[in-house]
């Protein structure tokens, strides 16, 4: 039933072999010595300091979802880098590669430039499939993982365990694609795949089977994740959290875990016809044999262009928050901004043909994916109308979180200008498949980079209780977006040159002096990568000076600011009753701000398990068995998975309660540590209102949500 | 962590689990693809209404699995199961529909019927 396979197999050891380590790339080799001795540092020090328990109990095993989102920022900003030095690599290339005759280093065996084609395929395959799954997904998830429960009141998601195993499984999908470098090869048709170059009678090495596997891996994992985010925001609320109440970073995440959670499955049933074809001979997606080509492309684009909105929405949630905590108002047109999320989300579901209008079906379907994508700019608009007005008259504070977030509104008015004209299929006709393109959507893709930064500036204090250094934010946000403009501007005059994407051999001299610009901004992108770290590395150093209260801006509008920072393990010493859409502010202008929790009751948390992360790792064999086409490995992988999911089962959790009196024990602590943040805010004049809950009476966990308080009067 | 009911074995969602009904899915969903595969391999029926066959029996198995697994009907206790059902209609109608018209399109413009060449079309 398996197919031939062109080349050496053993059932030992699959397709794996000594050969298929690329011990004499001059590029690859160095660089595995120099991670092998990282590594062994790594290691040497964890150990020599003692840090493996802490690491095993606090992180390891962990079900808290701020830990895991950390754990997911962090994946996410070296997945970042490791794209980034992708793109460098590529930009490199162009540079020294354009013009005509021999311009390559032999050494390399590269006849233009210093790489060779096929290394030069991997490399921005390898980019668009990192920089858009490991880097941006797990960035928005880990914020999201972060935010959204605080935001809602919650103690932690619906599903701490199904939290934790989708962080564990989406690891496994990064150590695949890294282990890609050092055995074997990876695809080099693209981050999206093209039929029929994918099959095996034309890519006949392992690229594409760690394509295929990279991504459904992380498909899963960030399927698991949708469900969670949706169970926790309709069954999880705090009391007095109304629908209308919910901030709108929270709508956001509603709105792109709905696309997650039904275009998600499209990927992984294209990918498994896929595998189909390249594991056990099928023909879905060859030229003969009754398969069809642009049906890949088809199913692909399906899940595709939802999964870019996927990514956006988190980021105008963020962008949503952000601005009207620096512009002290709240936000304008909360009800527009919500239903805009919906229309996003749902008008993603009918534009998907976009990606290909050139495939041939004529003016009529093109008609319709062509006003559908139009469409599509009405939402958006009326996101960016509502940002300005929300600036309009107020009293702005431009701090650093808050520059990151103008400079992401910028990025998207000239990415969607773009985009409105790459949805006019006359034009599309002529930019098709050039740089122009890949400039758009780099527009967009780094309004959602900007968002994710002025987020971790923003949230920062919240999760760890000091701010970021504000200068060096702002230095890093500077030679960003300088590194931005002279990289994707240049790009886009290329595009209209006629530069085809993905060449690595720019054989026209007069594009010669745009790659130098570009080389010129990838060399200051790589200034704002040193300014980053030097940002993480004052921030920690100065982090006495800059501790922070509950309200870490003094001007914070939603939930989250209203417990301590950073926030201790169970979120909420009570659980918080909400009166209003801008619960901090609120309670900060009717002077309730220091209120706490009179009374304590007994919380239930939920137990640490190590299931999660045997999980993820008996995943990363399966995809790596599955590669290489070693049987039994998989198998044995498989079978171990199953038999570990029925022994947790079987055994059940029941977790552990944590006493009133401890309690209040830990609460005080937890106040005590904290700076007292707020001295110098001004305190609202007093409520005059009637009595008003802050907190949940009784077993306040057990609250039903959705019921507005009966003594709550909104500010108007 | 919600917790209206101290005992997750009586949440209605797992009340609704039973073995039966898990078995009589996979059964069923199995015995049509393999009808499906049979078909397909023994080449039974003419292409159309091989076609025709196949997709049938690809609905009434997936009809069968919504049922059996995911318990997912239109009764009023469930109701978040049903608010599942609902938003799946129309993007199936969307994802199925708009795919249908495209490549019919496409095989308009670019596929000629050869008379004597077998085909879909």
């Amino acid at each position: 039933m398996l197919v031939n396979l062109p080349g050496p197999w053993s059932p030992f050891l699959g397709r794996l072999a000594l050969s298929e380590i690329p011990y004499t790339n001059p590029i690859l080799a160095p660089l595995f010595v120099v991670i092998v001795l990282a590594g062994i540092a790594l290691v040497a020090g964890i150990t020599y300091y003692g840090k493996w328990g802490y690491l095993w109990k606090e992180w390891f095993t962990t079900v808290d979802h701020k830990k895991l989102g950390i754990m997911y920022i962090i994946l996410g900003l070296i997945m970042l880098f490791r794209g980034f030095i992708d793109g460098l690599m590529m930009r490199t290339q162009q540079t020294l590669a354009v013009g005509s005759g021999h311009n390559g280093m032999p050494v390399m065996g590269a006849i233009h430039g210093y790489l060779a084609p096929f290394h030069f395929g991997q490399i921005y395959s390898a980019h668009g499939l990192i920089m858009i799954l490991l880097a941006a997904t797990p960035l928005l998830v880990g914020l999201m993982n972060i935010i959204v429960p605080l935001q809602i009141g919650a103690r932690d998601m619906a599903y701490p365990y199904l939290n934790a195993l989708g962080l564990w499984i989406t690891a496994a999908a990064v150590f695949l694609i890294m282990i890609s470098l050092f055995v074997g090869d990876f695809s080099h048709n693209g981050w999206f795949g093209y039929a029929p170059i994918f099959e095996l009678a034309y890519s006949p090495g392992v690229g594409v089977d760690y394509w295929i596997w990279t991504l459904e891996l992380v498909a899963l994992g960030t399927t698991l994740g949708s469900i969670n985010f949706l169970a926790t925001v309709v069954k999880m609320r705090a009391p007095g959290v109304t629908w209308t109440r919910l901030p709108v970073f929270t709508w956001t995440a509603v709105s792109a875990n709905i696309i997650a959670l039904t275009s998600f499955p499209c990927l992984q049933v294209a990918l498994a016809l896929v595998g189909a074809d390249r594991y056990l001979g099928t023909h879905f997606f060859t030229a003969g044999f009754g398969g069809n080509l642009m049906l890949y492309t088809n199913l692909f684009w399906l899940w595709g262009h939802p999964e870019v909105y996927f990514v956006i929405l988190p980021a105008f949630g963020m962008i949503s928050e952000v601005i009207p905590t620096f512009s002290e108002k709240p936000i304008f047109g909360y009800i527009t901004m919500v239903l805009a999320s919906f229309a996003i989300a749902g008008v993603s579901w009918i534009v998907w043909l976009h990606h290909f209008f050139t495939m041939g079906m004529g003016p009529y379907v093109s008609t319709e994916f062509s006003v559908a994508t139009m469409l599509v700019g009405i939402p958006t608009g009326v996101k960016v109308f509502n940002w300005t007005f929300t600036m309009y008259r107020g009293r702005l504070t431009f701090s650093s979180a808050m520059i990151w977030s103008i400079g992401a509104l910028f990025l998207l008015l000239i990415g969607g200008l773009t985009g409105m004209m790459l949805s006019i299929p006359a034009i599309n006709y002529m930019v098709h498949n050039s740089v122009f393109v890949v400039a758009h959507f780099h527009m967009m893709l780094l309004c959602i980079v900007y968002a994710v930064f002025s987020a971790i500036i923003f949230w920062f204090p919240k999760v760890f209780g000091f701010k970021l250094n504000e200068a060096w934010g702002k230095i890093m946000f500077w030679l960003f977006s300088a590194g931005t403009f002279l990289v994707f501007f240049p790009m886009f005059m290329l595009g209209f040159m006629g530069e085809t994407r993905r060449l690595d051999w720019p054989f026209n001299l007069q594009w010669a002096p745009w790659f130098d610009v570009q080389e010129v901004g990838i060399a200051v992108y790589v200034l704002s990568v040193l300014a980053f770290l030097w940002l993480i590395y004052v921030s920690i150093r100065d982090r006495a000076e800059n501790r922070v209260g509950a309200d870490a801006w003094g001007t914070s509008r939603s939930l989250e600011w209203i417990t301590d920072s950073p926030v201790p393990f169970y979120n909420f010493a009570m659980v918080p009753h909400v009166n209003h859409r801008d619960e901090a502010a609120w309670r900060r202008e009717n002077g309730f701000s220091d209120k706490r929790p009179e009374k304590f009751v007994d919380i239930h948390m939920p137990n640490n398990t190590p299931v999660a992360i045997i999980i993820g790792a008996l995943t990363f064999v399966v995809g790596f068995g599955l590669t290489w086409r070693i049987w039994w490995l998989t198998v044995l992988a498989l079978v171990v998975t199953v038999l570990v999911m029925i022994y947790r089962s079987g055994k059940g959790d029941p977790g552990y309660i944590i006493s009133a009196e401890e309690m209040a024990k830990m609460d005080r602590e937890s106040r005590q540590k904290m700076d007292d943040g707020h001295a110098h805010l001004p305190k609202g004049g007093g409520y005059t209102g009637g009595t008003v809950t802050a907190y949940s009476a009784g077993a306040g966990d057990s609250g039903s949500s959705g019921t507005p308080p009966g003594n709550s009067r909104p500010l108007s | 962590m919600s917790h209206g009911h101290s005992n997750p074995l009586q949440h209605p969602e797992v009340q609704m689990a039973s073995r039966s009904s898990y078995l009589a899915g996979f059964v069923i969903a199995s015995l049509l693809m393999l009808a499906a595969t049979i078909l397909v391999s023994g080449q039974v029926l003419a292409p159309f209404a091989l076609l025709l066959t196949i997709m049938g029996c690809a609905g009434l198995a997936a009809i069968a699995q919504m049922y059996f697994l995911l318990h997912i009907d239109i009764s009023e206790h469930n109701i978040w199961n049903t608010v599942a059902l609902v938003m799946f209609i129309p993007l199936f109608v969307i994802t199925i529909g708009l795919t249908w018209w495209m490549f019919s399109q496409l095989y308009m413009r670019t596929m000629p019927m050869i008379p004597g060449m077998p085909g879909m079309h």
